[in-house]
């Protein structure tokens, strides 16, 4: 039946070589530093784990447990101190620019040792993400120069992503769902900006960040085309924090409820709002996706990754374990099915470090930063010392025209097909790797046995971590709809998602 | 099982679910900040008096002397609001099964009667490990015309709470390990701060090192495996009652949480993609409480071939309890990681409860070795 076509129409057949082998194109376009980076941030988050967090994640866990209103300052400060806040900054903002493929890598890492630990450092690029996304260049520019005098100063800057409300977690994270969801969080325009008001839940590193990046709506009755997005200092007037919420793992990272009332938000503080999305492309819905998408082909990954290194880390224990415990008077490591087991729990790991890395291709192609990654500018970039950088791009950054420029550039040119492919992958990586993820932590406490319900053995701290990987960043459901929407329903256009 | 019960046990039941509703769910967070906060012993105090110690306890002994289906019905209910009592009940009926087994009654009788209290009646055992497997054995010197015993044994639970332990340990010069009697107050005993642990916080365990501890010897030298492995026989069913037990009150709230929250304009429970996890947790939580029953009647009624069929409800139950109570999280979302509602609680006992009387591999070995020794399996 395929006689006559051309090779070039049988790729374009679903499922598209372009949508399931995105690193076939990615590799020949990713300049060769990026290897070499990848190399030299995963060293150095080996080094971080040895030094700091291996030898406190349990005391910390443990801290937790006993005053669940502890914050961690100390490890915040040393996290800042390593660099870690700054390393994927984009040079144009003050950072380090380092590749953002080498990112996900290094959350693995540090999550294999502790994935309180790793949110702790990895979420400060959700709440980054969320800012980068509205392509407000003089506001990213200003926050993220915040975040480097934090780290010159040893005082740490945080940035916290601000999406989810008390009555809409999986909408907010889906326009279709958002526009009939249950949002509370109100901007109303008034002279000079804008007066928030509502309560934001669960949001990571909320008591430790200074700048809270947040969405709220200009209509609560139509928040799906009324999404706007702001930042706002833990000092502000109105700013409150709530609760600090006590969770069964990942205790080290603090989750936080944020009440607004009645907070003026400067208009210079506004990231995106209802008048300059209609001046894109997309219309006001399309673009609230575009922005959700634009996070989430970041985070989602990068959480994909965290499955990876529970699944590293738990494997790790076991592996430990078998080496050092007989049973039935035979080294553990010895029998055949302890192997065919550890086996299975390697693959695990693998499997989930295959996901994010495969995406880690696909955002390089096609996600929001795509431009970091295209050789000219990469090599561009590399050459040009930052001291240079940083007397002209905070006047760049704030020029009204380079902000038109990138939101041109990223946010009206964007291909459908590109998004789709990105956003479906993220969230491939995401339910995939972390359901590998709290497999092998269940894998490793059931092998220990006695030794696996022990906090001393650390494989329970991994069981309880790994636990709400299935949750954040939309559950693991959500993104499971996300992929049929993105990825098949292309090749079924009769489907309708969350319309049944 | 509530419905295939005698009578009496549905009279016992009906106690074991007021006992819950009453003693255990308001404050089931605060009692699993143990060991940072106090322990719930008025709540043990309670247990006590109401029997849940001595359900198969012979009746000179103080006992009821049911048979394990009762303990599996009291077990159930009170799991389904807090698994950290079960597993004392549990971690006790075990130490006293493998006195019974031994032939011992007269030791559990006298323990049993000293006073009402738990520290007094209750057996402290390390109910995680299989001593055959894992070897967390103390050695055993005979002297003065008895034992002392030396050495470490890992994880007794409730070794930090009560008086007695029943541990093992290896007479030397034997084969295989023993099973004695030890008090806890003794001399020569250094007991660990409580071990935090996944789940259960409210059943507590501690590493035990002695050191020329006197041990009063349970059955006969170098028989403690057998005793312990008839113990698992009859009481897999009970572990498997826990489990069963804890993934109904997981189904229990998530059913509860779905139909009221909503998402997408609609109740939760009415998106087609969450009610298929939903009836995932509803089968699974059908199918224990069938083989449950099954073994326990089997075991109570000496069927052909109950001791596998106790042992197999044991190892599907308790995996069954690990992925229901998985996604009784994640039914909740976000809320369900926080310690606000019962549901992480779950997850965390559930995949205790599988750990209970040895590595389940092992176990699952086991089984297999008795099927090849001719042992009827069906
Ligand atoms: C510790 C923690 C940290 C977090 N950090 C942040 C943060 O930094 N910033 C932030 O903004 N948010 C954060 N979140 C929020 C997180 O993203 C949400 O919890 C998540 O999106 C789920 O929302 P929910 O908790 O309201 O669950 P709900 O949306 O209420 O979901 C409940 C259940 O219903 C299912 N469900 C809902 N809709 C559908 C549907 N249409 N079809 C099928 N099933 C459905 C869900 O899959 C889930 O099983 C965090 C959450 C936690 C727990």
């Amino acid at each position: 039946m395929f006689e006559g076509m051309t090779s070039s129409t049988l790729l374009e057949k679903h499922p598209r070589l372009e949508d399931v082998m995105c690193s076939l194109d990615s590799v020949g376009k990713m300049p060769r530093g990026v290897s070499a980076e990848i190399r030299q941030a995963v060293a150095l988050a080996r080094r971080f784990n040895e030094t700091v967090a291996r030898p406190y994640a349990l005391e910390l866990d443990r801290e937790m447990h006993e005053d669940p209103a502890f914050i961690p300052w100390d490890l915040v400060k040393e996290i800042n101190r390593w660099g870690f806040y700054t390393a994927w900054i984009p040079k144009i903002f003050g950072g380090k620019g380092w590749n953002l493929g080498s990112l996900i890598p290094v959350v693995e890492e540090f999550c294999s040792e502790c994935a309180g630990i790793g949110n702790l450092m990895g979420v400060e690029y959700f709440g980054m993400s969320v800012l980068f996304a509205g392509w407000n260049t003089r506001i990213t520019d200003k926050i993220c120069r915040d975040v480097v005098e934090g780290e010159r100063s040893g005082e740490p800057c945080l940035i916290a992503g601000l999406v989810t409300e008390p009555g809409a977690g999986t909408d907010a994270e889906e326009t279709e769902l958002l526009h009939k969801a249950q949002v509370r969080c109100l901007a109303r325009k008034v002279d000079g900006g804008y007066v928030v008001n509502g309560t934001k839940v669960f949001i990571s590193n909320g008591h430790v960040s200074t700048w809270h990046i947040s969405t709220a709506f200009e209509d609560l009755s139509r928040p799906a085309e009324s999404m706007m997005c702001f930042a706002v200092r833990r000092d502000a007037k109105g700013f409150n924090f709530g609760r600090m919420e006590k969770k069964m793992g990942q205790k080290g990272c603090p989750a936080s409820e944020i009440i607004f009332e009645d907070c003026f938000v400067p208009d210079e503080d506004v990231i995106i709002n209802g008048e300059q999305i209609r001046k894109l492309r997309h219309s006001p819905k399309e673009t609230a996706q575009q922005v959700i998408d634009f996070v989430v082909t970041l985070t989602r990954p990068g959480v994909g990754a965290m499955g990876a290194g529970v699944a590293r880390g738990a494997f790790q224990e076991a592996l430990a374990f078998a080496r050092e415990t007989e049973v039935g008077g035979k080294p553990l490591i010895n029998q055949e099915w302890a192997q065919c087991l550890l086996a299975e729990m390697y693959a695990n790991a693998a499997l989930a470090r295959l996901t994010y890395m495969e995406c880690n291709h696909v955002t390089g192609l096609y996600g929001m930063a795509w431009m970091l990654n295209w050789k000219p500018l990469y090599y561009y970039m590399k050459a040009m010392p930052p001291s240079v950088l940083d007397r002209v791009m905070p006047f760049a950054n704030r020029l009204q025209a380079t902000q038109q420029a990138f939101r041109k550039l990223i946010m009206d040119w964007q291909k459908d097909e590109d998004a789709r492919r990105a956003s479906g992958w993220a969230s491939l990586s995401k339910f995939a790797a972390t359901d590998l993820g709290i497999k092998n932590c269940h894998l490793a406490v059931e092998f220990m046995g006695e030794a696996g319900i022990r906090h001393d053995h650390r494989a329970e701290k991994f069981l309880r971590d790994s636990k709400l990987l299935q949750i954040y960043e939309g559950t693991n459901q959500l993104n499971r709809l996300n992929l049929f929407k993105c990825l098949v329903a292309p090749a079924a256009p009769e489907a309708q998602v969350f319309e049944e | 099982m509530r419905t295939t019960i005698s009578e009496e046990l549905k009279m016992l039941a009906g106690m074991a679910r007021d006992f819950a509703a009453k003693e255990l769910v308001d404050e089931r967070e605060e009692h699993d900040r143990f060991p940072f906060a106090p322990l719930f012993e008025d709540v043990l105090g309670k247990a006590v008096e109401v029997g849940f110690f001595a359900v198969m306890l012979p009746e000179e002994a103080g006992g009821s002397a049911e048979p394990v289906t009762a303990l599996c019905v009291v077990l159930d209910e009170v799991c389904q609001a807090d698994a950290s009592l079960g597993a004392t009940i549990f971690t006790n009926a075990l130490a006293q099964e493998v006195i019974g087994q031994a032939g011992g009654t007269d030791k559990v009788v006298m323990i049993a009667c000293e006073d009402g209290s738990f520290r007094q009646g209750l057996i402290a055992f390390p109910s995680y490990n299989d001593p055959g497997e894992v070897d967390h054995c103390a050695r055993a010197a005979r002297a003065r015309g008895g034992y002392e015993l030396s050495g470490g044994v890992e994880y007794v639970v409730l070794g930090g709470l009560v008086k007695r332990a029943l541990l093992p340990a290896k007479v030397e010069g034997t084969e295989g390990y023993s099973w004695f009697l030890v008090d806890l107050d003794a001399d020569g005993i250094d007991a660990s701060e409580p071990v935090l642990s996944l789940g259960m916080h409210a059943c507590p365990a501690v590493d035990l090192s002695l050191s020329a501890v006197p041990g009063a010897l349970v059955g006969e030298e170098g028989r403690g495996g057998e005793y312990f492995e008839a113990a698992v026989d009859r009481l897999s069913a009970a572990a498997a009652a826990m489990a069963a037990g804890v993934m109904k009150g997981s189904f229990a709230e998530a059913l509860e949480y779905s139909r009221q929250r909503e998402q997408g304009g609609r109740l939760i429970v009415d998106w087609s993609g969450l009610r298929v996890m939903l009836a995932d947790m509803a089968l699974k939580a059908k199918v224990a409480d069938m083989l449950v029953e099954k073994a326990a009647f089997a075991a109570d009624r000496g069927e052909l071939g109950w001791q596998l069929a106790s042992r197999a409800a044991a190892l599907m139950v308790g995996e069954m309890a690990t992925v229901a109570t998985t996604d009784g999280i994640q039914a909740l979302g976000g809320y369900g990681y926080m310690k606000d509602y019962g549901q992480e609680k779950r997850f965390r006992d559930a995949k205790q409860i599988q750990s209970l009387m040895g590595i389940t591999h092992m176990r699952r070995l086991q089984f297999m070795q008795r099927v090849m020794d001719g042992e009827a399996a069906w």
